[in-house]
């Protein structure tokens, strides 16, 4: 193996890392906030892609620029998810959060396949063949504008957190919720846009996925098991660490194919979520855990 | 709110008594639920495709396959041996698991299924064929090309579509022609196969064929990916590296359409790609969604023949029922396994799962749509007859008629095309 497929394969899998990391930034967000585990976060990528694929099929419109509607759809699915399902649930033990959570995950899965049916959609986008050499690699466009705009998201992410006032309420509710009713805080306002911001998060990351894989209504469940890879290996919470843990994890898998199997690229990463969670339980972003 | 709507909920007194006395009244005109003597009695039959689950795509059509065929015998009548009995097709979903297939084949052989048809997939295929045996109800293969399947020697498995040692011979003899025509050397070639139980056994079947006939090919890299995986960037990366002068794919339609994309974007130059055998390269949403990259690709494959009457009959009402659908592989060889018990019932003139048994052991079934002789199960219940075509996706206005048989020349609808185009050389 030499020195040029060893860098091609990190380059690709950094790529594909930052999609990762916009996945998970959802499910960290939700749960720093609420606490509470999104179990439906794959199946809802999905319905985003197919959401998105449905755009480009009818209206033409490439998924680059459909994710701001998609994302808008997600945000509003989320936020309603939370005042309807989610916000009933908050004070239950988590046993009952996961079963309501799962529901949603199969809700959604079947949703899909009720709509879109089983086939496996990849409909032709403008930039889904597209690829140039840059020294000795190629580097893939779709995955880099994926990335790009992954990364970006996630920075718009964390500025709104840090700057503006709704951002503030729910950094001040993740913090210690009565502190902020006691304020005079809409907890419940606030939990809803935190549900749709993260649902919105993984719609964009659906909308980038298109170009990049053929979407099947029953893909999701894998997806909501690397974003919780991913945010256990970050830190439970923290958003930086998402983004940091999906570019690991996006090249571990990647170069573990120089010396694995390609069947055997998730024992890597469920490898890294053992070997943290028995050194550093807390994540490598996390707080006091 | 008006208040007409609030009622209780449930059955009154009066209500009830005039519905019973209805139900009453009915059921001593009819004679039912008392079985019904004189009308021809139902034949239940079991159909258990990957329906969803990660190759929804290949199970539908294979669903759709099994119903042609039933559909067809009860609108000519049934089996007239029994009275013009119809065949009731129960449709199960495996959902490409084993134990889900064996699962529903219990429940269909407790609602009193007389045979098993199905199930796409080798592993699949192997957990219902020991529940088959274990209960001796008659299992009829009609897509699953694992040799292990049959290798025990089951009595009561039989087997449509060819094992897949009858591909590699197939694709042998293929090869040779293919190199002996148009003058090309191979030396170089990598293998991929989906890690499930039908891509492993194809693989490991490729590499045993290459080394037992001691053929001149140098096998490059041999990749295996899991089912369903949807990136396979760092594998085209190792596949690229190890420069093939050709790519050997097992595959699946996901994979194939991923695979196509990621030699396209990573520019890796081939002289073709030769599938050993398998799924992917000629679905109708394959040749659909990839377009031009579809083109050249040759799939060693058992194939429906297009000169039958057979085939255009049943590919007519296929295509009637199922726009933009034509009738494949699996769901021709689906049909087919279907009409192979149906001719059997005809025979056996009982649904008796021994009287079954042994003439689904006798069939000789000419008249099918596939490309290959009549249809005759071996001691093994293996058909000896089975064998696979060369297709090829070629250039077409009609995207329906893109993927054409290329050999046998008997068969071929049109000369194929080696080496190919570079995929980005396409236009």
């Amino acid at each position: 193996m030499n020195s040029d497929v060893v860098l091609q394969l990190a380059l690709q899998g950094f790529l594909m890392g930052g999609v990762y990391g916009l996945i998970a930034l959802g499910l960290s967000l939700i749960f720093g906030v609420m606490k509470v585990i999104n179990f439906a976060h794959g199946e809802m990528m999905v319905f985003a892609m197919f959401l998105s694929i449905t755009l480009l099929l009818w209206g033409g419109l490439d998924p680059y620029l459909s994710l701001v509607i998609v994302a808008a759809v997600m945000f509003g699915v989320g936020y309603g998810i939370q005042r309807v399902f989610v916000n009933r649930i908050l004070e239950l033990p988590e046993a009952m959060q996961v079963l309501v959570l799962v529901g949603l995950g199969i809700i959604f899965e079947n949703g899909t396949l009720m709509i879109w049916g089983g086939s496996d959609f990849s409909p032709k986008t403008s930039l889904a063949l597209s690829s140039f050499r840059w020294g000795p690699v190629t580097v893939d466009v779709p995955r880099l504008i994926a990335f790009i705009l992954a990364i970006v998201i996630t920075l718009m992410v964390l500025l709104f957190l840090k700057k503006t006032n709704i951002g503030k309420s729910i950094r001040a509710a993740a913090d210690n919720r009565y502190g902020a009713l006691i304020i005079g805080a809409h907890i419940n306002r606030i939990y809803g846009i935190c549900f749709g911001i993260g649902a919105a998060c993984v719609g964009a990351a659906g909308a980038l996925l298109v170009p990049l894989m053929p979407a099947k209504a029953t893909m999701g469940a894998p997806y909501t098991m690397v974003s919780f890879v991913i945010v256990i290996l970050g830190g439970m919470g923290s958003l930086i660490g998402a983004l940091i843990g999906g570019l690991i994890i996006g090249v571990a898998e990647s170069l573990s194919t120089v010396f694995l199997p390609s069947s055997m690229k998730q024992v890597v990463s469920f490898t890294i979520m053992i070997v943290i969670l028995l050194f550093k339980p807390q994540g490598l972003f996390g707080g006091k855990g | 709110m008006k208040e007409e709507q609030v009622k209780p909920q449930g059955i009154d007194r009066r209500t009830f008594l005039k519905t019973s006395a209805a139900v009453g009244a009915v059921t001593a005109i009819t004679g039912f639920p008392a079985i019904v003597r004189s009308q021809p009695k139902e034949i239940i039959i079991g159909s258990i495709q990957p329906v969803t689950g990660p190759l929804p795509d290949i199970g539908i059509s294979m669903q759709r396959g099994n119903k042609l065929a039933a559909d067809e015998i009860n609108a000519k009548g049934g089996i007239k041996s029994l009275g013009g009995a119809k065949i009731k097709l129960l449709l199960g979903d495996n959902e490409a698991k084993e134990e889900v297939g064996r699962l529903v084949a219990e429940r269909f052989l407790k609602d009193g299924a007389v045979c098993l048809v199905g199930p796409f997939l080798s592993g699949v295929a192997m957990a219902i064929a020991t529940l088959a045996e274990q209960r001796n109800i008659p299992f009829v293969i009609d897509v699953a090309a694992l040799d292990a399947i049959t290798a025990k020697g089951y009595k009561n498995v039989f087997r449509c579509f060819p094992k897949t040692e009858y591909f590699m011979t197939s694709l042998g003899r293929y090869l040779d022609q293919i190199i002996k025509e148009k003058k090309v050397t191979i030396k170089r070639i990598a293998l991929t196969n989906a890690g499930d139980a039908f891509g492993r056994g194809q693989g490991a079947a490729f590499l045993k064929y290459v080394k037992d006939h001691k053929l001149p090919f140098e096998i490059v890299e041999h990749i295996e990916y899991p089912l369903g995986v949807k990136d396979l960037s760092a594998e085209v990366t190792k596949i690229k590296a190890a420069k093939p002068d050709l790519l050997c794919p097992v595959a699946r339609p996901g994979d194939a359409k991923l695979l196509i994309r990621e030699l396209y974007k990573q520019r890796v130059e081939l002289m073709g790609i030769i599938s050993p055998g398998s799924p992917g390269w000629y679905e109708p949403e394959f040749v659909k969604d990839m377009d031009k990259l579809a083109y050249y690709v040759l799939d060693n494959v058992p194939w429906v023949n297009p000169k039958s009457s057979k085939f255009q009959d049943a590919n007519n009402r296929f295509e009637k029922l199922y726009p933009g659908k034509y009738l494949d592989t699996n769901s021709g060889y689906a049909y087919t396994g279907v009409m192979v018990i149906a001719d059997a019932l005809e025979r056996a003139k009982s649904t008796d799962p021994a009287a079954l048994r042994e003439a689904l052991r006798k069939t000789n079934y000419k008249d099918h749509p596939m490309v290959g002789g009549p249809v005759v199960f071996d001691e093994k219940g293996d058909n000896i007859n089975a064998t696979a075509a060369m297709v090829q996706v070629l250039p077409d206005p009609n995207m329906d008629d893109r993927v054409k048989v290329v050999l046998p020349k008997e068969a071929a609808q049109a000369p194929y095309v080696f080496p190919w185009k570079q995929l980005w050389d396409r236009g």
